[in-house]
């Protein structure tokens, strides 16, 4: 089975700013990330892609 | 320096609240989870498979001026080596700091070997090494 996705991005480019829903499991709400605010509180980010919820990780 | 680790899938937020808080292993999970439905931000990522739907395993160190410096990407069927991606990120931290140096492929935490790169060691990288 082989992938289709496009080009991502280019190591050493900005990444353009995002935002994603979030589900928080230490406070159990739901909430937000933003780039724009971890720019902002000057932290370091890792994104961690997966294919699906109840599956291996 | 502070950082934060973010899951992402393509299932929502209600799926991660599901999925964490009947899965025992999860129980322990300090990291938001978030959901990329729409398939957008895996898209720009570049790890959005449109033939499925899903993200493939997919890491990215993004520094704290936006600048990616790292990505990895996995196929479905092999796990990511996290003793790895916490070396990478703890050498991106260190060469923040330290921007005359660089790290090798055997440096794994602050006081391992780094090199210097300069016209002297052209040819030489060797005797750097084990200097």
């Amino acid at each position: 089975m082989m992938a289709e996705t496009a080009y991502g991005l280019k190591l050493g480019q900005k990444v353009p700013d995002f935002e994603l829903t979030t589900y928080d499991p230490v406070t159990g709400e739901f909430g937000a990330f933003s780039l724009r605010e971890q720019l902002k509180n000057k932290r370091w980010t890792i994104l961690f892609f997966y294919p699906a919820d109840f599956t291996f990780v | 320096m502070g950082c934060d680790l973010v899951t992402v899938s393509t299932d929502t937020q209600y799926v991660h609240l599901a999925w964490q808080t009947s899965e025992k292993e999860l129980a322990k999970v300090k990291y938001p989870m978030a959901a990329d439905p729409t398939g957008k931000v895996s898209r720009m990522f570049g790890v959005y498979d449109e033939n499925t739907g899903l993200a493939l395993r997919g890491t990215f160190i993004i520094n704290p001026e936006g600048v990616l410096l790292n990505q990895e990407i996995n196929f479905y069927n092999l796990g990511r080596n996290i003793d790895e991606l916490m070396r990478k990120f703890k050498a991106n931290i260190y060469m923040s700091r330290k921007t005359s140096e660089v790290c090798p492929s055997k440096w794994k935490e602050e006081g391992d070997k780094t090199l210097s790169p300069s016209a002297k060691m052209v040819g030489k990288v060797h005797e750097a090494l084990q200097g």
